[in-house]
């Protein structure tokens, strides 16, 4: 039986004491695809992941993993990579990659043969009988990617899984997030990298203090928030952009400006080309990057975030 | 995936690959394997020192000067001396113990300390081993005037105690003379009866009257005691061990990893029963030991098969009841250190038992003695003693501590479940006790 979603969440709260950590939220994976988790830190997206996984159980609303209700009834078949760390320093690779399989109900002997795979295409191979200590940051990131997989499970979880490695590595479990995706398995990583959630994340998900205020594919996130920005270069530079009427903000990037405009584009380069000279004038679509900052940045006026659903 | 048989099984399966996880991790700890070397070792060692402190006595040759106030003790002292030494010479030649060899100072109206300071320059410069002044007043009826020896070597006793049982012979003696007594009158007159310490008698399956044995101060005391200890040592080198465990999970995210694939509860028996079967691999291995030793010094009869099964029993029973106490610490702390405050309580309910054994040996029927074997943290080790202890402790006492420790096991497994739970994904500050008490009480 094929689930159309691996993950549905409905109206979920969860409280700590006063804290109201996740509101309301609701959401839906879909099988095979890759979401992305956004969202600053303290916002939230940790205890989304640990409910999800059956770590705590929800105050409110239905939480419902690879079409069961009873969420630790399919943990068996979902893997979770923790935000660093996460490893017995003193064991040796294949054999806890053994145990964590083993504590999914897989026999031993099936286990092995997935590690032995993942840790030869990881480059590990050599490393498979050495302690966890021994190995570097970056080759225990590896070991835990391959620990969260060593089960084969449908759903893989994993936060922050590309925190702190260096290009060649995290080249390395781009590209097995991706072998996963072909085989057919859903998965969900938390970033702070918000290039790595454009180019890899069929839909990305972004959590703000405990409410869900982004939820698309990221076409349909910067048509949401697109059109308004503009990047120029213009004689004078950001004081010229300063004392325009129709601009919401500008970022200052020296040799370029990036302009948020309240207005129409084509209306606001009629205005500037009367005021200096333009040399460069595009529109163009905000990056996650700065769709993140707008939603996340500290502003007194208006603590209420702003929604977008999709 | 119910509670159904097969879910049931795969329910234990869970814990039984988190037990053989944690006995695997446990028994390559350093802890283990200093457990399992050092009991042989320190055997060893007792009894390789035993034979060599036997084989090997002090033959130093020790010269002594004595200062003879009462002028008359010296001669008897040196032909004394003499004797000893002769004796001391086995029939084949080996000496048995140094010579004891005096030689007479005089001190010839010089000044008493200044004879002193001579001597204890010799003493230091190695020509003499120590020296005796020997008062007058010692040979008067009723003195208490002291013997005053003088030597660098506090802890070397053979001398003094030899000096001062052949000088006391002889003053002895010549006060009986003085007095006109008879002294074999006098001992024969004041000899008092021993007390011989006998069993019970019985009668055997013929009828006749069985002898009573005679009480062997080894069979009751230190069988029991060694007993009780080496359940100590058993219990203190594997359950501390899971707070470790506990901790450098929770430090390092693994708890997070693990209660992604099994219960809270399934992995806190997983670890009890690592721990458990730690604790039983050792005991095998001290029992096996403690047995050989016994036979060795011919008390190979005393190790019964109901004193080993208790001692299995009640050693399964402490391990999971410590076990437990030192989990839920461990779920409750962050870091090491707030681990080590943690530990002096739970360290003082650890020890009670050895600072109770003297008292419960001593009566095992007082009122200390019975509340040491119902008080559930002590039980196992007490009750094991009195179990080993002659007379065995009656039944109902041995049935009520069972349930009673039986009970606080059961409640201990379930408040350290439920500490556990609430406290592996707490990070940043230890819980207070009061927080760890609303743990266990709170409706799930």
């Amino acid at each position: 039986m094929t689930i159309d979603q691996a993950i549905r969440i409905r109206e979920v709260t969860k409280r700590f004491g006063a804290v109201i950590a996740v509101n309301r939220l609701s959401l839906e994976v879909p099988t095979g695809s890759i979401y992305g988790f956004i969202g600053p830190n303290g916002s939230g997206k940790t205890t989304t992941i640990r409910m999800i996984l059956n770590i705590l159980l929800p105050d409110e609303g239905e939480i419902e993993v690879l079409g069961s209700r009873e969420t630790r009834a399919a943990r068996d078949r979902v893997g979770y990579l923790p935000e660093e760390r996460g490893l017995y320093k003193k064991m040796p690779v294949r054999r806890l990659l053994r145990y964590y399989g083993r504590l999914k109900g897989r026999p031993g002997p099936e286990v092995d043969r997935t590690s032995e795979r993942w840790l030869r295409s990881l480059g590990l191979d050599a490393w498979a009988d050495k302690k966890i200590e021994a190995l570097s940051k970056g080759m225990a990131q590896k070991v835990q990617f391959i620990a969260s997989v060593v089960a084969d499970p449908a759903l893989v979880i994993l936060d922050e899984p590309f925190s702190g490695l260096d290009p060649v590595n995290a080249e390395v479990l781009k590209d097995a997030v991706l072998t996963l995706r072909r085989e057919g398995k859903t998965i969900v990583f938390s970033t702070h990298d918000m290039a790595t959630a454009e180019r890899m994340c069929d839909r990305i998900f972004m959590i703000f203090k405990g409410q869900k205020v982004l939820d698309g594919s990221l076409e349909e996130i910067q048509a949401r928030y697109g059109a308004d920005t503009v990047r120029v270069r213009i004689d004078g530079g950001a004081p010229v952009l300063a004392r325009m009427t129709d601009v919401e903000s500008v970022n200052d990037y020296g040799r370029l400006q990036e302009v948020r405009l309240r207005g129409n584009a084509q209306q606001f380069l009629a205005r500037l080309s009367t005021e200096t000279a333009v040399h460069h004038f595009e529109v163009c679509r905000p990056s996650l990057h700065d769709i993140f900052v707008r939603i996340a940045k500290p502003d007194p006026q208006d603590e209420q975030p702003e929604f977008v659903g999709v | 995936m119910g509670v159904g048989p097969h879910g049931k099984k795969k329910y234990m399966s869970r814990i039984l690959t988190v037990a053989s996880s944690e006995f695997l991790t446990l028994i390559r700890t350093k802890a283990f394997l200093i457990g399992v070397f050092l009991m042989p070792v320190f055997i060893g060692a007792a009894m390789v020192m035993q034979k060599t402190m036997m084989e090997r006595p002090d033959t130093e040759r020790r010269e002594f000067a004595v200062i003879d106030h009462t002028g008359v003790l010296y001669e008897p002292l040196a032909r004394a001396a003499e004797a000893r030494n002769r004796a001391v010479v086995s029939a084949d030649g080996t000496v048995r113990a140094g010579a004891f060899v005096p030689s007479k100072v005089d001190a010839a109206g010089r000044p008493i300390e200044d004879v002193r300071l001579e001597l204890s320059d010799r003493i230091r410069r190695e020509e003499l081993f120590a020296f005796i002044e020997i008062p007058a007043a010692v040979l008067e009826r009723g003195s208490r005037a002291e013997l005053r020896y003088h030597s660098n070597h506090p802890a070397h006793d053979d001398l003094p105690r030899w000096l001062e049982a052949t000088i006391g012979r002889e003053i002895v003696q010549r006060r009986f003379e003085a007095a006109s007594l008879d002294r074999n009158m006098v001992d024969a007159l004041t000899r008092t009866p021993d007390v011989d310490s006998l069993g019970l008698l019985e009668r055997s399956d013929q009828g006749a009257i069985k002898e009573a044995a005679q009480v062997d101060r080894l069979r009751t005391f230190a069988i029991p005691v060694s007993f009780m200890m080496m359940m100590f040592l058993l219990v203190m080198s594997s359950s501390p061990q899971l707070l470790n465990s506990v901790i450098e999970e929770k430090m390092s995210r693994i708890s997070e990893v693990l209660v992604a694939s099994v219960t809270p509860f399934q992995l806190m028996m997983g670890k009890l029963l690592g721990s458990v079967g730690v604790s039983l691999v050792l005991a095998v291995i001290y029992l096996a030991g403690g047995y050989g030793l016994a036979r060795y010094w011919g008390y190979g009869t005393v190790l019964t098969p109901g004193l080993i099964a208790s001692f299995f029993f009640y050693l399964v029973l402490a391990v999971l009841l410590f076990g437990s106490m030192f989990i839920a610490i461990g779920a409750a702390c962050t870091d090491l250190k707030d681990a080590q405050n943690m530990m002096t309580p739970a360290m003082i309910l650890v020890m009670f038992p050895v600072f109770t054994w003297a008292a419960v040996i001593r009566a095992p029927e007082s009122g200390l003695a019975l509340g040491a074997s119902f008080f559930p943290f002590s039980t196992p080790f007490i009750m094991l003693l009195r179990i080993a202890l002659q007379p065995a402790p009656p039944i109902w006492q041995i049935i009520l501590s069972t349930v009673l420790v039986g009970a606080t096991v059961v409640f201990a497994v379930w408040a350290a479940g439920r500490i556990f739970r609430a406290g592996l994904l707490m990070y940043g500050k230890a819980a207070t006790p009061r927080e760890m008490l609303r743990w266990v009480f709170q409706r799930a």
